[in-house]
Protein backbone atom coordinates (compact mmCIF):
# COMPACT_ATOMS: atom_id res chain seq x y z
CA UNK A 1 0.00 0.00 0.00
CA UNK A 2 1.59 3.33 0.90
CA UNK A 3 4.96 3.05 -0.68
CA UNK A 4 8.13 4.83 0.17
CA UNK A 5 10.00 6.09 -2.80
CA UNK A 6 13.55 4.84 -2.67
CA UNK A 7 15.06 8.09 -1.58
CA UNK A 8 18.67 7.25 -2.12
CA UNK A 9 18.27 5.90 -5.65
CA UNK A 10 18.54 9.19 -7.49
CA UNK A 11 21.71 9.95 -5.62
CA UNK A 12 23.28 6.73 -6.72
CA UNK A 13 22.13 6.07 -10.20
CA UNK A 14 21.63 9.49 -11.76
CA UNK A 15 25.22 10.42 -11.37
CA UNK A 16 26.19 7.32 -13.25
CA UNK A 17 24.58 8.17 -16.50
CA UNK A 18 26.79 11.17 -17.03
CA UNK A 19 29.77 9.22 -18.14
CA UNK A 20 28.26 6.99 -20.75
CA UNK A 21 29.96 8.09 -23.92
CA UNK A 22 27.72 6.07 -26.16
CA UNK A 23 24.89 7.53 -28.08
CA UNK A 24 21.49 6.56 -26.84
CA UNK A 25 20.99 3.13 -28.30
CA UNK A 26 18.93 3.19 -31.42
CA UNK A 27 15.72 1.31 -31.26
CA UNK A 28 15.71 -2.33 -32.10
CA UNK A 29 14.14 -2.90 -35.50
CA UNK A 30 10.49 -3.71 -35.17
CA UNK A 31 9.95 -4.87 -38.70
CA UNK A 32 10.02 -8.53 -39.28
CA UNK A 33 12.82 -9.53 -41.60
CA UNK A 34 11.41 -9.37 -45.09
CA UNK A 35 12.62 -11.74 -47.70
CA UNK A 36 12.73 -9.15 -50.45
CA UNK A 37 15.07 -6.79 -48.69
CA UNK A 38 17.54 -9.52 -48.09
CA UNK A 39 18.82 -9.65 -51.65
CA UNK A 40 18.05 -6.13 -52.69
CA UNK A 41 18.78 -3.79 -49.85
CA UNK A 42 18.75 -0.60 -51.92
CA UNK A 43 15.00 -0.30 -51.64
CA UNK A 44 14.77 1.59 -48.45
CA UNK A 45 11.64 3.59 -48.04
CA UNK A 46 13.44 6.09 -45.85
CA UNK A 47 16.56 7.85 -46.92
CA UNK A 48 19.08 8.09 -44.15
CA UNK A 49 18.92 11.43 -42.40
CA UNK A 50 21.73 13.84 -42.96
CA UNK A 51 22.26 14.01 -39.22
CA UNK A 52 23.58 10.48 -39.39
CA UNK A 53 20.87 9.03 -37.22
CA UNK A 54 20.11 5.45 -38.01
CA UNK A 55 16.56 4.31 -37.54
CA UNK A 56 16.24 0.58 -37.35
CA UNK A 57 18.23 0.12 -40.49
CA UNK A 58 19.32 -3.44 -40.15
CA UNK A 59 16.38 -5.67 -40.64
CA UNK A 60 18.21 -8.95 -40.62
CA UNK A 61 21.04 -10.29 -38.47
CA UNK A 62 22.55 -11.71 -41.65
CA UNK A 63 26.07 -10.35 -42.17
CA UNK A 64 26.15 -10.05 -45.95
CA UNK A 65 22.90 -8.15 -46.11
CA UNK A 66 24.12 -5.92 -43.28
CA UNK A 67 27.22 -5.08 -45.31
CA UNK A 68 25.02 -4.17 -48.26
CA UNK A 69 22.85 -1.98 -46.09
CA UNK A 70 25.95 -0.26 -44.78
CA UNK A 71 27.36 0.30 -48.27
CA UNK A 72 24.05 1.67 -49.41
CA UNK A 73 23.79 4.11 -46.54
CA UNK A 74 27.33 5.34 -47.03
CA UNK A 75 26.84 5.80 -50.77
CA UNK A 76 23.63 7.80 -50.40
CA UNK A 77 24.50 10.08 -47.52
CA UNK A 78 25.40 13.63 -48.49
CA UNK A 79 27.85 14.29 -45.69
CA UNK A 80 31.01 12.45 -44.97
CA UNK A 81 30.21 9.95 -42.25
CA UNK A 82 31.91 10.67 -38.93
CA UNK A 83 32.76 8.51 -35.97
CA UNK A 84 29.37 8.81 -34.31
CA UNK A 85 27.71 7.82 -37.54
CA UNK A 86 29.68 4.61 -37.67
CA UNK A 87 29.15 3.89 -33.98
CA UNK A 88 25.42 4.32 -34.33
CA UNK A 89 25.28 1.96 -37.26
CA UNK A 90 27.37 -0.59 -35.44
CA UNK A 91 25.20 -0.28 -32.35
CA UNK A 92 22.07 -0.71 -34.40
CA UNK A 93 23.43 -3.87 -35.98
CA UNK A 94 24.84 -5.18 -32.67
CA UNK A 95 21.39 -5.07 -31.13
CA UNK A 96 20.23 -7.87 -33.44
CA UNK A 97 23.35 -9.73 -34.49
CA UNK A 98 25.88 -12.06 -32.96
CA UNK A 99 29.17 -10.75 -31.62
CA UNK A 100 31.28 -12.26 -34.38
CA UNK A 101 29.09 -10.75 -37.07
CA UNK A 102 29.41 -7.35 -35.39
CA UNK A 103 33.18 -7.67 -35.37
CA UNK A 104 33.09 -8.61 -39.05
CA UNK A 105 30.94 -5.59 -39.83
CA UNK A 106 33.41 -3.37 -38.00
CA UNK A 107 36.23 -4.81 -40.10
CA UNK A 108 34.16 -4.20 -43.19
CA UNK A 109 33.60 -0.58 -42.12
CA UNK A 110 37.31 -0.04 -41.60
CA UNK A 111 38.15 -1.59 -44.95
CA UNK A 112 35.63 0.36 -47.00
CA UNK A 113 35.98 3.65 -45.14
CA UNK A 114 39.66 4.52 -44.79
CA UNK A 115 38.75 7.78 -43.04
CA UNK A 116 37.08 5.88 -40.22
CA UNK A 117 39.31 4.97 -37.35
CA UNK A 118 37.49 3.23 -34.54
CA UNK A 119 38.15 4.65 -31.09
CA UNK A 120 37.25 3.52 -27.60
CA UNK A 121 33.56 4.22 -27.93
CA UNK A 122 33.36 2.02 -31.03
CA UNK A 123 34.88 -0.83 -29.12
CA UNK A 124 32.55 -0.14 -26.22
CA UNK A 125 29.62 -0.93 -28.48
CA UNK A 126 31.07 -4.37 -29.06
CA UNK A 127 32.04 -4.74 -25.42
CA UNK A 128 28.53 -4.04 -24.28
CA UNK A 129 27.23 -6.59 -26.78
CA UNK A 130 29.67 -9.23 -25.59
CA UNK A 131 28.63 -8.65 -21.99
CA UNK A 132 24.94 -8.85 -22.71
CA UNK A 133 25.06 -12.16 -24.52
CA UNK A 134 24.44 -15.11 -22.23
CA UNK A 135 27.72 -16.92 -21.81
CA UNK A 136 29.23 -19.35 -19.36
CA UNK A 137 32.60 -17.63 -19.32
CA UNK A 138 34.20 -14.26 -19.89
CA UNK A 139 36.01 -15.37 -23.05
CA UNK A 140 33.95 -13.19 -25.39
CA UNK A 141 34.44 -10.16 -23.16
CA UNK A 142 38.16 -10.79 -23.01
CA UNK A 143 38.21 -11.19 -26.77
CA UNK A 144 36.90 -7.64 -27.18
CA UNK A 145 39.23 -6.27 -24.51
CA UNK A 146 42.16 -7.87 -26.32
CA UNK A 147 40.92 -6.42 -29.60
CA UNK A 148 40.97 -2.99 -27.95
CA UNK A 149 44.47 -3.44 -26.63
CA UNK A 150 45.70 -4.70 -29.99
CA UNK A 151 44.30 -1.56 -31.58
CA UNK A 152 46.32 0.48 -29.14
CA UNK A 153 43.42 1.44 -26.86
CA UNK A 154 43.95 0.78 -23.21
CA UNK A 155 40.75 0.04 -21.32
CA UNK A 156 39.90 2.92 -18.99
CA UNK A 157 37.33 3.53 -16.30
CA UNK A 158 34.58 4.04 -18.81
CA UNK A 159 35.39 0.63 -20.31
CA UNK A 160 35.15 -0.94 -16.88
CA UNK A 161 31.90 0.83 -16.17
CA UNK A 162 30.26 -0.25 -19.42
CA UNK A 163 31.33 -3.85 -19.02
CA UNK A 164 30.18 -4.09 -15.40
CA UNK A 165 26.94 -2.30 -16.09
CA UNK A 166 26.10 -4.55 -19.02
CA UNK A 167 26.98 -7.69 -17.09
CA UNK A 168 24.84 -6.63 -14.14
CA UNK A 169 21.97 -5.75 -16.43
CA UNK A 170 21.70 -9.31 -17.65
CA UNK A 171 22.35 -10.82 -14.24
CA UNK A 172 25.91 -12.07 -14.77
CA UNK A 173 26.94 -10.94 -11.31
CA UNK A 174 29.69 -13.48 -10.74
CA UNK A 175 31.25 -12.58 -14.07
CA UNK A 176 31.06 -8.91 -13.16
CA UNK A 177 32.94 -9.55 -9.93
CA UNK A 178 35.51 -11.66 -11.76
CA UNK A 179 35.99 -8.98 -14.42
CA UNK A 180 36.33 -6.15 -11.93
CA UNK A 181 39.10 -8.01 -10.16
CA UNK A 182 40.78 -8.80 -13.46
CA UNK A 183 40.59 -5.22 -14.68
CA UNK A 184 41.79 -3.89 -11.34
CA UNK A 185 44.86 -6.09 -11.71
CA UNK A 186 45.39 -4.65 -15.20
CA UNK A 187 45.52 -1.08 -13.87
CA UNK A 188 41.99 -0.21 -14.89
CA UNK A 189 40.18 -0.20 -11.57
CA UNK A 190 36.56 0.83 -11.30
CA UNK A 191 35.71 4.31 -10.04
CA UNK A 192 33.31 4.82 -7.16
CA UNK A 193 30.23 4.84 -9.36
CA UNK A 194 31.01 1.50 -10.95
CA UNK A 195 32.05 0.05 -7.63
CA UNK A 196 28.82 1.14 -5.96
CA UNK A 197 26.74 -0.15 -8.83
CA UNK A 198 28.32 -3.54 -8.43
CA UNK A 199 27.86 -3.50 -4.65
CA UNK A 200 24.22 -2.61 -5.13
CA UNK A 201 23.70 -5.48 -7.53
CA UNK A 202 25.59 -7.86 -5.29
CA UNK A 203 23.36 -6.89 -2.37
CA UNK A 204 20.31 -7.82 -4.38
CA UNK A 205 21.24 -11.41 -4.96
CA UNK A 206 24.10 -12.47 -2.71
CA UNK A 207 24.51 -12.94 1.00
CA UNK A 208 25.75 -10.12 3.14
CA UNK A 209 29.00 -11.95 3.89
CA UNK A 210 29.73 -12.24 0.16
CA UNK A 211 29.23 -8.52 -0.24
CA UNK A 212 31.44 -7.75 2.75
CA UNK A 213 34.21 -10.02 1.57
CA UNK A 214 34.07 -8.43 -1.88
CA UNK A 215 34.35 -4.96 -0.37
CA UNK A 216 37.22 -6.06 1.87
CA UNK A 217 38.99 -7.67 -1.06
CA UNK A 218 38.71 -4.53 -3.19
CA UNK A 219 39.93 -2.42 -0.32
CA UNK A 220 42.90 -4.56 0.68
CA UNK A 221 44.04 -5.52 -2.82
CA UNK A 222 43.34 -2.44 -4.91
CA UNK A 223 42.78 0.33 -2.40
CA UNK A 224 39.22 0.99 -3.47
CA UNK A 225 37.50 2.26 -0.37
CA UNK A 226 33.78 2.28 0.23
CA UNK A 227 32.35 5.81 0.29
CA UNK A 228 29.23 7.28 1.83
CA UNK A 229 27.07 5.99 -1.01
CA UNK A 230 28.43 2.47 -0.54
CA UNK A 231 27.48 2.61 3.12
CA UNK A 232 24.05 3.94 2.25
CA UNK A 233 23.53 1.01 -0.10
CA UNK A 234 24.64 -1.43 2.58
CA UNK A 235 22.48 0.16 5.25
CA UNK A 236 19.51 0.12 2.93
CA UNK A 237 20.13 -3.52 2.18
CA UNK A 238 20.24 -4.59 5.82
CA UNK A 239 17.26 -2.39 6.66
CA UNK A 240 15.25 -4.06 3.92
CA UNK A 241 16.08 -7.42 5.41
CA UNK A 242 14.98 -6.01 8.77
CA UNK A 243 18.40 -6.39 10.32
CA UNK A 244 18.54 -3.08 12.14
CA UNK A 245 21.29 -4.13 14.52
CA UNK A 246 23.60 -4.56 11.58
CA UNK A 247 22.43 -1.19 10.24
CA UNK A 248 23.45 0.46 13.51
CA UNK A 249 26.82 -1.27 13.36
CA UNK A 250 27.29 0.08 9.83
CA UNK A 251 26.45 3.58 10.99
CA UNK A 252 29.20 3.16 13.58
CA UNK A 253 31.67 1.99 10.92
CA UNK A 254 30.64 4.90 8.75
CA UNK A 255 31.35 7.35 11.55
CA UNK A 256 34.69 5.68 12.29
CA UNK A 257 35.72 5.98 8.64
CA UNK A 258 35.28 9.71 8.94
CA UNK A 259 32.01 10.12 7.10
CA UNK A 260 29.15 12.17 8.37
CA UNK A 261 25.74 10.66 7.74
CA UNK A 262 23.77 12.76 5.28
CA UNK A 263 20.07 13.06 4.61
CA UNK A 264 20.01 9.89 2.52
CA UNK A 265 21.57 7.78 5.26
CA UNK A 266 19.08 9.07 7.83
CA UNK A 267 16.17 8.52 5.46
CA UNK A 268 17.30 4.97 4.88
CA UNK A 269 17.56 4.18 8.57
CA UNK A 270 14.21 5.78 9.19
CA UNK A 271 12.71 3.65 6.44
CA UNK A 272 14.10 0.59 8.17
CA UNK A 273 12.36 1.48 11.41
CA UNK A 274 9.15 2.39 9.65
CA UNK A 275 8.96 -0.94 7.86
CA UNK A 276 9.08 -2.59 11.25
CA UNK A 277 6.35 -0.22 12.46
CA UNK A 278 8.71 1.29 15.00
CA UNK A 279 7.28 4.78 15.04
CA UNK A 280 9.08 6.05 18.14
CA UNK A 281 12.49 5.06 16.81
CA UNK A 282 11.68 6.78 13.52
CA UNK A 283 10.91 9.97 15.44
CA UNK A 284 14.22 9.54 17.27
CA UNK A 285 16.03 9.47 13.94
CA UNK A 286 14.18 12.61 12.92
CA UNK A 287 15.24 14.37 16.12
CA UNK A 288 18.81 13.21 15.66
CA UNK A 289 18.82 14.70 12.18
CA UNK A 290 17.64 18.00 13.52
CA UNK A 291 20.33 17.91 16.23
CA UNK A 292 23.04 17.23 13.67
CA UNK A 293 21.80 20.16 11.64
CA UNK A 294 20.69 18.14 8.65
CA UNK A 295 17.62 19.52 6.98
CA UNK A 296 14.97 16.84 6.49
CA UNK A 297 13.60 16.67 2.94
CA UNK A 298 10.25 15.62 1.58
CA UNK A 299 11.29 11.98 1.61
CA UNK A 300 12.11 12.21 5.31
CA UNK A 301 8.67 13.53 6.10
CA UNK A 302 6.95 11.06 3.81
CA UNK A 303 8.79 8.21 5.45
CA UNK A 304 7.92 9.45 8.89
CA UNK A 305 4.26 9.96 8.02
CA UNK A 306 4.17 6.52 6.43
CA UNK A 307 5.75 4.89 9.46
CA UNK A 308 3.54 6.62 11.99
CA UNK A 309 0.41 5.85 9.99
CA UNK A 310 1.48 2.25 9.71
CA UNK A 311 1.93 1.90 13.44
CA UNK A 312 -1.47 3.43 14.09
CA UNK A 313 -0.37 6.91 15.11
CA UNK A 314 -2.28 8.91 12.55
CA UNK A 315 -2.68 11.92 14.82
CA UNK A 316 1.07 12.37 15.10
CA UNK A 317 1.45 11.70 11.42
CA UNK A 318 -0.89 14.60 10.72
CA UNK A 319 1.22 16.80 12.95
CA UNK A 320 4.21 16.06 10.75
CA UNK A 321 2.16 16.92 7.70
CA UNK A 322 1.78 20.41 9.19
CA UNK A 323 5.50 20.62 9.93
CA UNK A 324 6.20 19.50 6.37
CA UNK A 325 4.11 22.33 4.97
CA UNK A 326 5.63 24.84 7.40
CA UNK A 327 9.13 23.96 6.27
CA UNK A 328 8.24 24.81 2.72
CA UNK A 329 7.64 21.42 1.15
CA UNK A 330 4.57 20.43 -0.81
CA UNK A 331 2.89 17.21 0.27
CA UNK A 332 2.65 14.82 -2.68
CA UNK A 333 0.59 11.75 -3.50
CA UNK A 334 2.84 9.60 -1.31
CA UNK A 335 2.24 11.82 1.71
CA UNK A 336 -1.52 11.74 1.32
CA UNK A 337 -1.66 8.07 0.48
CA UNK A 338 0.34 7.19 3.60
CA UNK A 339 -2.07 9.19 5.73
CA UNK A 340 -5.08 7.61 4.07
CA UNK A 341 -3.53 4.23 4.67
CA UNK A 342 -3.29 5.05 8.36
CA UNK A 343 -6.85 6.29 8.54
CA UNK A 344 -8.16 3.21 6.74
CA UNK A 345 -6.29 1.02 9.20
CA UNK A 346 -8.15 2.77 11.98
CA UNK A 347 -11.39 2.00 10.20
CA UNK A 348 -11.88 5.62 9.24
CA UNK A 349 -12.33 5.17 5.50
CA UNK A 350 -14.74 8.08 5.33
CA UNK A 351 -12.10 10.36 6.81
CA UNK A 352 -9.72 9.11 4.15
CA UNK A 353 -12.27 10.02 1.49
CA UNK A 354 -12.43 13.54 2.93
CA UNK A 355 -8.66 13.68 2.71
CA UNK A 356 -8.91 12.66 -0.94
CA UNK A 357 -11.09 15.68 -1.58
CA UNK A 358 -8.66 17.93 0.26
CA UNK A 359 -5.79 16.49 -1.71
CA UNK A 360 -7.49 17.11 -5.02
CA UNK A 361 -8.50 20.59 -3.95
CA UNK A 362 -4.87 21.39 -3.31
CA UNK A 363 -3.98 20.31 -6.81
CA UNK A 364 -2.29 17.03 -5.95
CA UNK A 365 -3.29 14.24 -8.29
CA UNK A 366 -4.00 10.89 -6.65
CA UNK A 367 -2.26 7.92 -8.22
CA UNK A 368 -3.27 4.30 -8.53
CA UNK A 369 -1.75 3.53 -5.13
CA UNK A 370 -4.02 6.16 -3.56
CA UNK A 371 -7.09 4.63 -5.14
CA UNK A 372 -6.08 1.11 -4.20
CA UNK A 373 -5.56 2.19 -0.58
CA UNK A 374 -8.98 3.80 -0.48
CA UNK A 375 -10.69 0.88 -2.19
CA UNK A 376 -9.14 -1.49 0.30
CA UNK A 377 -10.21 0.72 3.20
CA UNK A 378 -13.77 1.21 1.97
CA UNK A 379 -14.29 -2.51 1.44
CA UNK A 380 -12.89 -3.28 4.87
CA UNK A 381 -15.32 -0.82 6.41
CA UNK A 382 -18.13 -2.42 4.38
CA UNK A 383 -18.90 0.80 2.58
CA UNK A 384 -19.64 -1.08 -0.61
CA UNK A 385 -21.49 1.65 -2.50
CA UNK A 386 -18.63 4.10 -2.16
CA UNK A 387 -16.21 1.30 -2.86
CA UNK A 388 -17.95 0.37 -6.10
CA UNK A 389 -18.04 4.04 -7.16
CA UNK A 390 -14.32 4.25 -6.61
CA UNK A 391 -13.78 0.99 -8.46
CA UNK A 392 -15.78 2.40 -11.36
CA UNK A 393 -13.56 5.48 -11.43
CA UNK A 394 -10.44 3.31 -11.37
CA UNK A 395 -11.79 1.23 -14.22
CA UNK A 396 -12.51 4.34 -16.27
CA UNK A 397 -8.98 5.53 -15.73
CA UNK A 398 -7.60 2.10 -16.62
CA UNK A 399 -5.84 1.78 -13.28
CA UNK A 400 -4.51 -1.52 -12.12
CA UNK A 401 -5.77 -3.24 -9.01
CA UNK A 402 -3.27 -4.27 -6.39
CA UNK A 403 -3.38 -7.76 -4.95
CA UNK A 404 -4.71 -6.70 -1.56
CA UNK A 405 -7.42 -4.36 -2.80
CA UNK A 406 -8.51 -6.86 -5.44
CA UNK A 407 -8.84 -9.62 -2.86
CA UNK A 408 -10.69 -7.39 -0.42
CA UNK A 409 -13.09 -6.17 -3.08
CA UNK A 410 -13.86 -9.68 -4.33
CA UNK A 411 -14.40 -10.90 -0.82
CA UNK A 412 -16.61 -7.99 0.18
CA UNK A 413 -18.77 -8.48 -2.91
CA UNK A 414 -19.12 -12.21 -2.32
CA UNK A 415 -20.03 -11.62 1.29
CA UNK A 416 -22.97 -9.51 0.16
CA UNK A 417 -23.98 -12.20 -2.31
CA UNK A 418 -22.89 -10.15 -5.30
CA UNK A 419 -21.00 -13.01 -6.91
CA UNK A 420 -21.66 -11.85 -10.47
CA UNK A 421 -20.02 -8.52 -9.68
CA UNK A 422 -17.09 -10.33 -8.12
CA UNK A 423 -16.71 -12.21 -11.41
CA UNK A 424 -16.78 -8.90 -13.21
CA UNK A 425 -13.96 -7.59 -10.99
CA UNK A 426 -12.07 -10.80 -11.72
CA UNK A 427 -12.51 -10.17 -15.44
CA UNK A 428 -11.22 -6.63 -15.05
CA UNK A 429 -8.20 -7.76 -13.06
CA UNK A 430 -7.30 -10.27 -15.74
CA UNK A 431 -8.01 -7.90 -18.61
CA UNK A 432 -6.03 -5.01 -17.11
CA UNK A 433 -3.21 -7.43 -16.26
CA UNK A 434 -3.31 -6.25 -12.64
CA UNK A 435 -2.47 -9.72 -11.44
CA UNK A 436 -1.45 -12.92 -13.09
CA UNK A 437 -4.33 -15.11 -14.21
CA UNK A 438 -3.33 -17.65 -11.61
CA UNK A 439 -3.31 -15.15 -8.75
CA UNK A 440 -6.61 -13.60 -9.81
CA UNK A 441 -8.28 -16.97 -10.17
CA UNK A 442 -6.99 -18.53 -6.98
CA UNK A 443 -8.20 -15.52 -5.00
CA UNK A 444 -11.62 -15.90 -6.56
CA UNK A 445 -11.67 -19.64 -5.98
CA UNK A 446 -10.57 -19.40 -2.36
CA UNK A 447 -13.10 -16.67 -1.70
CA UNK A 448 -15.93 -18.71 -3.16
CA UNK A 449 -14.85 -21.69 -1.10
CA UNK A 450 -14.90 -19.49 1.97
CA UNK A 451 -18.32 -18.19 0.96
CA UNK A 452 -19.70 -21.71 0.82
CA UNK A 453 -18.46 -22.40 4.32
CA UNK A 454 -19.76 -19.09 5.62
CA UNK A 455 -23.16 -19.81 4.13
CA UNK A 456 -23.29 -23.19 5.77
CA UNK A 457 -22.64 -21.51 9.07
CA UNK A 458 -25.21 -18.88 8.28
CA UNK A 459 -22.64 -16.07 8.22
CA UNK A 460 -23.18 -14.79 4.71
CA UNK A 461 -26.00 -14.27 2.28
CA UNK B 1 -12.32 -13.29 7.38
CA UNK B 2 -9.68 -15.05 5.41
CA UNK B 3 -6.24 -14.69 6.91
CA UNK B 4 -3.97 -12.54 4.81
CA UNK B 5 -1.26 -15.15 4.75
CA UNK B 6 -3.40 -17.88 3.24
CA UNK B 7 -3.99 -16.00 0.04
CA UNK B 8 -0.31 -15.58 -0.55
CA UNK B 9 0.55 -19.19 -0.01
CA UNK B 10 -1.68 -20.39 -2.80
CA UNK B 11 0.24 -18.66 -5.53
CA UNK B 12 3.52 -19.46 -3.81
CA UNK B 13 2.79 -23.11 -3.25
CA UNK B 14 4.21 -24.98 -6.24
CA UNK B 15 1.99 -27.98 -5.72
CA UNK B 16 -1.22 -25.99 -5.72
CA UNK B 17 0.04 -23.93 -8.61
CA UNK B 18 0.82 -27.05 -10.63
CA UNK B 19 -2.62 -28.36 -9.83
CA UNK B 20 -4.00 -25.21 -11.43
CA UNK B 21 -1.88 -24.83 -14.54
CA UNK B 22 -0.72 -28.32 -15.48
CA UNK B 23 -2.36 -29.84 -18.50
CA UNK B 24 -4.59 -32.74 -17.65
CA UNK B 25 -6.19 -35.40 -19.82
CA UNK B 26 -9.88 -34.75 -20.01
CA UNK B 27 -12.87 -37.06 -19.62
CA UNK B 28 -14.96 -37.20 -22.79
CA UNK B 29 -17.75 -34.70 -22.00
CA UNK B 30 -15.26 -31.98 -21.17
CA UNK B 31 -13.16 -32.94 -24.17
CA UNK B 32 -16.13 -32.26 -26.40
CA UNK B 33 -16.88 -28.97 -24.65
CA UNK B 34 -13.42 -27.47 -24.97
CA UNK B 35 -12.61 -29.17 -28.25
CA UNK B 36 -9.20 -30.42 -27.17
CA UNK B 37 -8.00 -33.43 -25.27
CA UNK B 38 -5.88 -31.62 -22.70
CA UNK B 39 -6.36 -28.40 -20.77
CA UNK B 40 -5.39 -26.98 -17.42
CA UNK B 41 -7.93 -26.37 -14.71
CA UNK B 42 -7.38 -22.64 -15.06
CA UNK B 43 -7.81 -22.81 -18.83
CA UNK B 44 -10.96 -24.84 -18.44
CA UNK B 45 -12.43 -22.29 -16.06
CA UNK B 46 -11.68 -19.47 -18.50
CA UNK B 47 -13.33 -21.43 -21.32
CA UNK B 48 -16.48 -22.14 -19.36
CA UNK B 49 -16.75 -18.61 -17.99
CA UNK B 50 -16.31 -16.99 -21.38
CA UNK B 51 -18.79 -19.47 -22.85
CA UNK B 52 -21.33 -18.31 -20.27
CA UNK B 53 -20.66 -14.69 -21.09
CA UNK B 54 -20.72 -15.14 -24.86
CA UNK B 55 -24.02 -16.97 -24.80
CA UNK B 56 -25.64 -14.73 -22.19
CA UNK B 57 -26.41 -17.65 -19.96
CA UNK B 58 -26.58 -15.64 -16.77
CA UNK B 59 -30.11 -15.35 -15.46
CA UNK B 60 -31.38 -11.87 -16.37
CA UNK B 61 -33.18 -11.54 -13.02
CA UNK B 62 -30.33 -12.79 -10.89
CA UNK B 63 -26.91 -12.53 -12.42
CA UNK B 64 -25.52 -14.88 -9.80
CA UNK B 65 -27.31 -17.78 -11.46
CA UNK B 66 -26.44 -19.48 -14.70
CA UNK B 67 -29.11 -21.15 -16.80
CA UNK B 68 -27.24 -23.99 -18.40
CA UNK B 69 -27.79 -24.83 -22.02
CA UNK B 70 -27.47 -28.34 -23.40
CA UNK B 71 -23.73 -28.09 -23.87
CA UNK B 72 -23.00 -26.60 -20.47
CA UNK B 73 -25.23 -29.09 -18.73
CA UNK B 74 -23.13 -31.94 -20.10
CA UNK B 75 -20.13 -30.85 -18.07
CA UNK B 76 -21.85 -29.44 -14.97
CA UNK B 77 -23.46 -32.59 -13.57
CA UNK B 78 -26.52 -32.14 -15.77
CA UNK B 79 -27.87 -29.35 -13.60
CA UNK B 80 -30.34 -27.04 -15.34
CA UNK B 81 -29.23 -24.10 -13.21
CA UNK B 82 -26.02 -23.51 -11.29
CA UNK B 83 -24.78 -20.72 -9.07
CA UNK B 84 -21.80 -18.76 -10.27
CA UNK B 85 -20.31 -19.26 -6.84
CA UNK B 86 -20.08 -23.02 -7.29
CA UNK B 87 -18.56 -22.87 -10.76
CA UNK B 88 -14.93 -23.42 -9.71
CA UNK B 89 -15.91 -26.36 -7.52
CA UNK B 90 -17.94 -27.96 -10.31
CA UNK B 91 -15.09 -27.62 -12.75
CA UNK B 92 -12.68 -29.04 -10.23
CA UNK B 93 -14.68 -32.27 -10.25
CA UNK B 94 -13.27 -33.01 -13.69
CA UNK B 95 -9.74 -32.64 -12.41
CA UNK B 96 -9.31 -35.33 -9.80
CA UNK B 97 -6.16 -35.32 -7.70
CA UNK B 98 -3.47 -37.43 -9.26
CA UNK B 99 -2.05 -39.81 -6.68
CA UNK B 100 1.71 -40.00 -6.88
Amino acid sequence: MGKIPPSFRPAISNSLTRKLPLEPPTSIPHHSPEKTTKKKPPQHPKKPQASGKAEALFKSPDLSSAKKVFNYIVSTTKYSPDLRFHNTLLQSYASISTLNDSISLLHHMIKTQPSFSPDRSTHHVLLSQSCKAPDSSLSAVNQILNLMINNGLKPNQVTTDIAIRSLCEVGRIDHAVELVKELSLKQSPPDNYTFNLLVKNLCKCRTLSTVYSFIDHMKSSFGIKPDLVTYTILIDNVCTSKNLREAMRLVGVLNDSGFKPDCFVYNTIMKGYCMLSKGSEAIEVYKKMKEEGIEPDLVTYNTLIFGLSKSGRVKEAKKYLDILVESGHFPDAVTYTSLMNGMCREGNALGAMVLLEEMERKGCTPNSCTYNTLLHGLCKCRLMEKGMDLYGAMKLAGMKLETASYATLVRALCREGRVAEAYEVFDYAVESKSLTDVAAYSTLEVTLKWLKKAREQGLAV
Amino acid sequence: MLPQRLKKTITDNPKKLANLIDLANLPSPVREFVGQSQISRLGCFFRVWSYIKENNLQDPNNKNLVNCDEKLRSILLGKPQVELAELPALIKLHFPKVPK
